[in-house]
């Protein structure tokens, strides 16, 4: 503790003289928020309502896939607001697994890892007042909000088979132009738009906040690795979704007014939309796990007493990792007639990801050795997570093998893969995040015991749920199937087990949420303890509503990340 | 390192492992500076024989005498359920089985998964054990203890290189058979091998062969009850299935018709999407007589899940009967084409599935519209 | 509020830099239609073919006749999207010509519809990295065709093959190529 306040010279005092914590009236505070704390808070609650919405969707998925045959859809469709029939029923089925990806994609990982813990913490880590453009933030969230009422006003309008979108998240043309009559895809494509403009400006804010805000002597490379993480996902997004929003209005333009971008009869072609949507769509599971990965750094320091284990690789990884994921687009899609030197490129440019993400796995546990470790409960989440990436990175190694694809590519065994660097990649961390940083945010404690039974639970179900996809993928399984061929009955069956145990440890977290919510300890400044070293944690919990209107002084001789250790520079 | 590839591959793929050699040795520049140029020969060797296995001797065709009931009888009966080779297998039958590949019944097929049960298995096990074991080792080792003081190393600028380095060099060993399986798959079939082409339909598969008249069988999943009737899979078995000649290489075509849909064999090794507006081509060689099942692999439409690929592969002789019995022609047989397509009951249960032989009519355009007529 | 910000004008300057960025790569993401065709025509990615002049293909065929050559053989394949009821196929499924020298081909189109349709085609060659060296000096797909209800027309495709293919290593053990058509209704008429 001591060292921390020493290191900082956070004048934590300022902070508590009145009008530091004037807050707005409710609608002002809630509705016209510029505070980035406020809007980071909206984007969490935002994002765990999403995230209810579109785990029940998976629920839902699971149940029908425990057994072969079509059970339940047919109720869904009634249930909807649609008329029962063979082929309605199975277009639910692709309006399941569309709405499942873009919830959980658009309006889950990305608002709670970039929106939620973003708006948090990038300007308390770096010393700043607020976002760059608090306005702008404001906009980015309620563009997030009314893109996924889009979405959701989706399921209820034709979209051709039956009610809503059943594309797919990756809404290949023909089959999202002329192969869905209505106007269903024109809403999902609209509030990926929405949501796309959204992002944009936010990767805008964060930008310029990392850029100019930073407190005096808080160089790039003092920055805390999660600021890194930041930074890199927010050019991610800045470079990789103008080219969405470009491919997805042509396909708008396609549907309505004409056009032939990706129509062969009018000398557009399909496989051009599939380039142009992994350009993006690459570089998105990087935006999805990036900030996942600064958290876990954090994390990983602080319960282990010890500063990163070379900073200056970690941040510098996540760059390579943010450029090379530019450059690797059409794995994604190995079959679609690439010719061979396409193929082999593709496959030697997508192995050499594993490279600086295996500095990042190394490092982490570099960090850890030698460290004085203590499991509170984001530790273990992300000592999860540190695992269970490493299984989703070594899949990914598996389908980088252009060969290889040619077997498992669409099937289950790409479920599992992208499940678990992404289902408990990017969870596990955003569970680490959620709670490092509850304390801090809400003031109060949640119950550390509840948190490990969080843990255990939803460690045993998310992996029962996914490990037996490998062996469905292996066996041929194709995925988005409602229904399949009775040799595939056992490990379905299993993996829908898992979705119960993985649900039932949500109730846990939600009680665990409003115990502390209701009645959880009173959280001091620093929670954690001399590990946590980043100027969060010199502020009150929770922090005033205006912070650091004096900016604190990040000290000319202090290495942040080396500040245990003799001041060597990196 | 190139003439350590050249050495042991056949010429004709020393371009892509020049290729390859170099993205690599820019990677290992770009990540671990100069002294990180690996050579490893010991990584070379097993890539270029490994997968020489000779075809699998033709086995004999046990004849059934089940007729498949609805086969075009004239001089041709379909396999039975003995001869089914690709399908996938249920736990109960063979826990083991059901938790890996099919098992493969092409020469490439028998390549990938050597690749993948003796190369990258091994290896993305090991990396995955050897990261859970320093994790155990740290939490039991590391634990906060009384007066306990956490080290402040940072940096390590050997262990740093190594976590790089060595990396590099098991991609590069994955890399090899790798961009082998790569180059045999992508192997051009010769001037005369037998052609077919699969075009995807919502939601059936049509099988024209060229070579033979130009006809086009149409291929519908059967339901259910007839499925099990006839002591076929669910879901997996068709009315009217994809023949073809075994042993000798198949020049197969994919298109759609629509949107995309795609034709996929987990048993041969085969994905090959069928995208409207263009043909793709791909080599592919059958060892062994039998029943090959598989499943469309694009997202397609309501129906994607009930449009499966079934292949029946048998001794060329069977297959000019087939072809015959189709209708068909051969090349060498100076015979007129016949100018309709060949007369076959379309047997799917499904609503409207279409009538085999019937031409593409505007009704049957594949709009959202009509189907919902439909109903 | 505003004394703590560094520089608002700075902050303005990065924010418009930054979006001035993604305009950028928006502008990209439609240059893309562009340029991923010109890509294709000039690399022949994906299996494209060339167009070429009459005097092109006499030097190919000049440059054939001085040095060594080889025969290829090319197969004619013919697809019609769903929405086009004509009987669409090649008078001849192979051909095998002199790489180098010109060889006129075949198809056949008949509408079987009471309706006169308009019809355009797209094509490719396979394997893809021969799309470069597959030139066409004449082509039923560089127009539209309009059959009237019942009528069968016969279209030419006038190729050849550039002897530029011999020097790729690629194409060593190449023995056929497929050029492939499909027909698909002009837009304006499906509604």
């Amino acid at each position: 503790m001591a060292t921390t306040a020493e290191g900082f010279d956070a004048h934590t005092d300022d902070h508590t003289h009145h009008g530091a914590d004037h807050k707005p009236s409710f609608f002002a505070r809630w509705f016209m928020s510029t505070n980035h704390k406020d809007i980071g808070t909206m984007y969490l609650i935002f994002a765990i309502v999403a995230g209810i919405i579109g785990g029940a969707i998976s629920g839902i998925m699971r149940a029908e896939l425990a057994a072969p045959g079509i059970q339940y859809l047919g109720w869904w469709v009634n249930f909807m607001g649609g008329e029962a029939s063979f082929d309605a029923n199975l277009h639910m089925w692709n309006v399941f697994i569309t709405a499942h990806g873009l919830i959980m994609v658009f309006f889950m990982v990305m608002p709670a890892m970039i929106g939620g813990f973003g708006n948090w913490f990038v300007p308390l880590m770096i010393g700043a007042p607020d976002m760059a453009f608090p306005r702008m933030n404001n906009i980015s969230f309620w563009l997030t909000v009314v893109g996924f009422i889009s979405l959701l006003f989706s399921l209820f309008v034709p979209g051709g088979t039956g009610l809503g979108a059943g594309t797919g998240w990756t809404v290949y043309a023909p089959l999202s132009t002329s192969g869905s009559v209505g106007p269903a895809v024109d809403f999902a494509i609209f509030s990926l738009h929405l949501a796309g403009a959204g992002s944009i400006l936010g990767a805008t804010n964060f930008i310029t906040t990392i850029f100019n805000m930073r407190a005096p002597g808080m160089t790039l490379h003092k920055m805390p690795l999660f600021v890194w993480s930041m930074l890199v996902t927010a050019f991610l997004l800045l470079l990789a979704l103008p080219v969405l929003a470009a491919a997805i209005t042509m396909l708008i333009t396609d549907r309505n007014f004409g056009t032939t971008f990706f129509d062969a009869a009018g000398g557009g072609d399909p496989v051009l939309y599939q380039h142009l949507f992994w350009f993006f769509g690459h570089p998105e599971v990087y935006i999805m796990i990036l900030p996942g990965f600064g958290m876990v750094s954090q994390i990983v320091a602080t319960f282990s007493r010890k500063p990163v284990f070379g900073y200056l690789g970690m941040a510098y990884a996540m760059v390579a990792i943010g450029v090379v994921g530019f450059i690797v687009w059409a794995h994604h899609m190995y079959t679609v007639g690439l010719d061979v030197n396409t193929k082999m490129y593709f496959t030697a440019a997508t192995m050499v990801i594993a490279v600086p993400t295996g500095v990042k796995i190394f490092s982490w546990i570099a960090t850890m050795w030698g460290g004085s470790l203590e499991f509170k409960s984001p530790m273990v989440w992300a000592l999860g997570f540190i695992f269970l990436f490493t299984v989703g990175g070594v899949t990914g190694v598996v389908l980088a093998n252009g060969g290889i694809d040619d077997n498992l590519h669409d099937t289950y065994y790409v479920v599992a893969h992208f499940h678990y660097v992404l289902s408990m990649g990017a969870v596990f961390s955003l569970f680490a995040g959620f709670y490092y940083w509850f304390p801090k945010m809400s003031g109060r404690w949640h119950s550390e015991f509840l948190s490990h039974v969080h843990f255990w639970m939803f460690f045993i179900g998310v992996n029962v749920i996914f490990f037996p996809m490998h062996f469905l993928g292996m066996q041929g399984m194709p995925r988005r199937y409602p229904d399949y061929t009775v040799a595939y009955t056992y490990w379905n069956e299993i993996a829908s087990y898992g979705y119960l145990i993985m649900a039932g440890s949500m109730l846990v977290f939600f009680v665990n949420i409003g115990y502390a919510l209701v009645a959880g300890r009173r959280a001091e400044s620093n929670t954690w303890g001399p590990g946590a070293t980043t100027l969060e944690w010199t502020l009150s919990s929770p922090p005033p509503y205006h912070q650091f209107e004096t900016l604190p002084v990040i000290e000319e001789h202090h290495d942040y990340h080396d500040h245990m250790s003799t001041p060597a520079k990196v | 390192m190139e003439s350590t590839f050249v050495m042991t591959i056949p010429v004709r793929f020393a371009a892509h492992f020049r290729f390859l050699a170099l993205l690599f040795a820019a990677v290992i520049l770009a990540f671990a500076g100069q002294s990180a140029v690996a050579q490893d020969e010991s990584l070379v060797p097993e890539a270029g024989t490994v997968g020489e296995i000779e075809p699998a001797a033709s086995a004999e065709v046990a004849d059934s005498d089940a007729v498949a009931p609805g086969a075009d009888t004239d001089g041709y009966e379909y396999y039975g359920p003995e001869m089914i080779k690709g399908q996938p297998t249920s736990f109960e039958d063979d826990a083991g089985a059901s938790m890996t590949f099919q098992d493969q019944y092409s020469q490439n097929g028998e390549y990938a998964q050597w690749m993948h049960d003796s190369i990258l298995m091994p290896i993305i096990t090991i990396i995955c054990l050897f990261v859970l074991g320093l994790l155990l080792w740290v939490v039991a080792k590391y634990r906060r203890r009384e007066g306990v003081e956490p080290s402040r190393t940072t940096h390590n600028t050997l262990i740093e290189v190594v976590w790089t380095v060595v990396p590099v060099i098991i991609l590069v060993a994955i890399a090899i058979p790798s961009i082998t399986l790569l180059a045999r798959q992508y192997e051009t079939p010769p001037a005369d091998a037998i052609t077919i082409k699969a075009t995807g339909y919502q939601w059936y598969w049509g099988y024209t062969y060229p070579d033979n008249g130009g006809f086009e069988i149409i291929s519908n999943m059967l339901s259910e009850e007839e499925a099990l009737t006839r002591g076929l899979p669910g879901q997996l078995a068709v009315d009217n299935r994809m023949v073809v000649p075994v042993g000798v290489p198949l020049r197969i075509q994919t298109t759609g018709a629509d949107v995309i849909h795609s034709f996929a064999v987990p048993s041969l090794w085969f994905k090959l999407d069928a995208v409207p507006g263009r043909l793709n081509e791909r080599l592919l060689t059958i060892d062994e007589p039998g029943i090959y099942y598989g499943q469309c692999s694009e997202l397609c439409g309501a129906r994607h899940a009930y449009m499966p690929i079934a292949i029946e592969a048998v001794p060329m002789a069977r297959y000019r009967q087939w072809i015959a019995a189709q209708g068909g022609t051969f090349g060498d047989e100076e015979e007129a084409a016949p100018e309709a397509a060949p007369l076959q009951q379309p047997e799917s249960a499904l609503p409207d599935a279409p009538g085999a032989g019937e031409p593409a009519t505007v009704d049957t355009a594949p709009d959202g519209a009509a189907a919902l007529d439909t109903q | 509020m505003a004394t703590v910000y560094p520089d608002d004008n700075r902050n303005a300057r990065t924010g418009m830099l930054a979006f001035g960025l993604a305009l950028a790569m928006l502008g990209l993401g439609y240059a893309a239609v562009p340029l991923y065709e010109m890509f294709c025509r000039v690399t022949g990615f994906g299996g494209t073919t060339q167009i070429a002049s009459e005097s092109d293909a006499a030097i190919a065929e000049r440059l054939a006749g001085s040095g060594a050559t080889r025969d290829i053989s090319v197969r004619f394949d013919a697809s019609t999207a769903r929405s086009v009821p004509w009987t669409f196929k090649p008078v001849q499924n192979t051909d095998t010509v002199q790489i180098g020298v010109r060889d006129m081909a075949f198809y056949t189109a008949k509408n079987n519809s009471n309706i006169p349709i308009t019809g355009t085609a797209t094509f490719n060659v396979e394997p893809e990295y021969a799309g470069v060296y597959f030139n066409k000096i004449q082509c039923f797909c560089f127009t539209e065709q309009t059959l009237q209800p019942g009528q069968e027309v016969r279209m030419p495709v006038l190729y050849y093959i550039d002897p530029a293919i011999l020097q790729d290593e690629n194409a060593d053990g190449l023995e056929q190529i497929t050029l492939s058509y499909t027909f698909h209704r002009k837009i304006e008429e499906e509604s």
